[in-house]
């Protein structure tokens, strides 16, 4: 049981983490939340928590398989997730909402 | 002649894309479906709907198989030309005895190669091939086809073009256009990053077509690189035939070489033996393996000159565990049972290649990975099946205007290799579950009618695909499009329920049972008649929208 649930928290980050780059730049943010933005900081704050979120779904990767399994994994999770971030940017953009809290959206911008 | 690097690489990019384009699709298309070919098997031979089973006991199982085997009629007619003088009726020396299964087969492959007398080529043999019930020994029907492993996954490496191993090449040459299509892909796109995401299915089709191709192709880049190039190492031998062309002495003599250095005859030693043991053999192997740190069943066991005193028994170890395709082989003397060689440890030359060989050939334990492979290969697809739209959007209203086909023959070509392909596949499974299980005496056998129901609705979809193709020169879209959707909904649908009907496995059976290789299939195939029906929806809107405009620009005329 320890495997899959790993291996989905692995998913699911590879999924926040393109889903926060996506947000840093300036032709989605609006997709998402009809409104101007990001600033350079939240901007740079989203870069930072994407790359986090991608380094974090890496290790629980490396936790479950053999190293050279994990990378081939943890890859084809970052394609699979970044076409998932694109498709939802097109139809269901709204959708990218759940991955910032409102205050964060609310400041200038 | 051309004015700068990336005018050069664009007109690369879309030709060369184009023609191999053809090529690419059925190889990604197929390596998508081979991912799950045994599942396919299972789904394709009811009587191997069962859980996989572990390498069978060789002295009850395997050995009586082994013994009783012979050529076929057609293997013995094959070899004919290669041998002077007449061909015997039988073959009693065997050369090597092989067994080979893996954590997703519930039967196993078992095959024999034979010495024959007066072969042109003294090291040629011929090869007799089997399936059995490891649990029972009791043989499969040698002309059912394993739809899966004997037919898509060949189509994906070889495309079935045997002659000359014509197919190897042609899909090595795609796979090679296919690195520099890649290549020349990333200097044309200006935006790798700042596009990264983007597909805008509102602009106008030209746009949103070349969104999607971008996007399929970028955020995939590393597993359509991965895959072309370590497809292209795994027939490295092939396509650089050096051993067998101009070094063939010096082959040879290697090979004679290595037998000195690793023990392991290269040739009988002409005076009988008897086997011992092979079971307490695998006991062995499997203790060295645990002792390792590497417990394992046997993926591949061989007995090489088998009844001769200088027979041995080598197993290999079933690679689950790793991506690299390591078989940790230990080598026994057939007669006593003694360990003759365990092999060493790879060099860092070998380990790369074991690496990048296992990658592509998957033998690992691990359903997540393979779904995102399946993932990677149809990303590949739709890469490639809008590189095609995007080339007949981008020319069809400049050739309608000058007269050109142009626009419309590629355009019935994509219809044949997208929509016909799935058609001709789609078409195959139900086939299977019609054709009855044995085949009248002295017809083709049963495999020969699915692989011929496949080409015949391939042509057959081909033809319809340029029949119906006019409009594309007036610059409007094919209905054929939305036709073969059709067809391709009503197939996969027939496939499904066939199934349920001849052998009662419908969904309410497997899904329950946890029998995901067979309910896999079917839901699979209803996804793909439901994707198509979506398809069909949409193209219809379309259609009308286009007929709606005609007629409106008609009324304001008169």
């Amino acid at each position: 049981m320890r495997d899959p649930l790993l291996l989905s928290a692995a998913l699911v980050a590879a999924l926040a983490g393109m889903g926060w780059l996506a947000l840093a730049m300036e032709a989605h943010w609006p997709q998402v939340f009809a409104a101007r933005g990001p600033t350079p900081r939240t901007s740079r704050m989203l870069r930072v928590l994407g790359a986090a979120a991608i380094v974090t779904s890496l290790v629980l990767c490396l936790c479950v398989d053999h190293a050279t399994m994990a990378v081939l994994v943890w890859i084809m999770a970052l394609a699979g997730a970044a076409l998932a971030i694109a498709f939802t940017l097109a139809r269901r953009a709204h959708w990218l909402r759940v991955l910032l809290p409102p205050r964060c959206v609310a400041g200038p911008g | 002649m051309f004015q700068n690097l990336r005018l050069a690489m664009a007109w690369l990019h879309t030709w060369f894309g184009l023609v191999l384009g053809f090529v690419l699709i059925v190889v990604f298309f197929f390596g998508s479906l081979s991912v799950f070919d045994r599942e396919i098997d299972r789904w394709a031979i009811p009587a191997s709907r069962f859980e996989p089973q572990p390498m069978p006991s060789f002295e009850q199982v395997l050995r009586p198989a082994f013994e009783s085997m012979q050529p076929t009629r057609a293997a013995i007619d094959e070899m004919r030309p290669r041998v002077d003088g007449p061909m015997p009726e039988r073959f009693d020396t065997v050369v090597r005895w092989g067994a080979y299964t893996t954590h997703r087969d519930p039967v196993l492959g078992v095959f024999a190669g034979y010495e024959v007398p007066g072969a042109k080529d003294p090291e040629d043999s011929i090869w007799a091939d089997r399936t059995i019930d490891p649990r029972s020994g009791a043989t499969l029907p040698d002309d059912h086809l394993k739809i899966g492993s004997q037919f898509f996954y060949p189509l994906h490496y070889s495309l079935t073009l045997n002659w000359y191993s014509l197919g190897y090449w042609i899909v090595g040459f795609a796979a090679l256009m296919m690195l520099v299509a890649l290549v020349s892909g990333v200097v044309m796109h200006r935006k790798i990053f700042r596009e990264f995401f983007t597909f805008r299915p509102a602009k106008s089709r030209q746009r949103s077509t070349l969104d999607l191709h971008n996007l399929t192709g970028v955020v995939a880049l590393p597993f359509h690189f991965f895959f072309a190039f370590t497809g292209l190492v795994i027939f490295a031998g092939i396509y650089f035939p050096v051993t067998h062309t101009q070094l063939h002495a010096l082959h040879d003599r290697h090979e004679q070489i290595e037998a000195q250095e690793t023990g392991l005859p290269h040739d009988r030693a002409r005076q009988p033996a008897t086997l011992a043991s092979v079971d307490a053999m695998v006991a062995e192997a499997q203790r060295r393996w645990a002792a390792k740190g590497m417990a394992g069943d046997v993926g591949f066991l061989a007995v090489q000159h088998v009844g001769d005193a200088n027979a041995y028994v080598s197993l290999y170890r079933a690679g689950t565990d790793r991506i690299a395709l390591t078989g940790e082989g230990i080598h026994f003397k057939a007669s006593t049972g003694e360990v003759l060689r365990e092999d060493p440890p790879t060099t860092a030359v070998g380990s790369i290649n074991e690496f990048l060989t296992g990658l592509h050939l998957q033998h690992f334990r691990h359903w997540l990975l393979r779904w995102l492979y399946v993932l990677g290969g149809l990303t590949g697809c739709v890469c490639i099946v809008t590189g095609f739209m995007f080339f007949v959007e981008k020319r069809k209203h400049q050739h309608a205007k000058q007269g050109e086909q142009g626009a419309r023959v590629v355009d019935a070509l994509a219809v044949t290799t997208v929509t016909g392909m799935l058609v001709a596949a789609c078409g195959m499974l139900v086939a299977n579950r019609l054709l009855p299980e044995a085949m009248p005496q002295g017809w083709p056998g049963r495999g020969d009618f699915e692989r011929y129901a496949f080409w015949a609705l391939w042509l057959f979809a081909m033809l319809h695909a340029f029949v119906r193709s006019a409009p594309v020169a007036r610059g409007e879209a094919n209905p054929a499009w939305r036709e073969q959707c059709v067809a391709i909904a009503v197939l996969a649908v027939a496939a499904v329920v066939l199934n349920a009907a001849t052998t009662g496995d419908h969904l309410l059976n497997t899904i329950p049972r946890g029998y995901w290789p067979v309910a896999g299939v079917d839901l699979a195939l209803l996804a793909t008649a439901g994707l198509a029906l979506v398809a069909v929806r949409r193209l219809a809107r379309r259609a009308t929208a286009a007929t709606g405009r005609v007629r409106n620009a008609e009324a304001a005329h008169a």
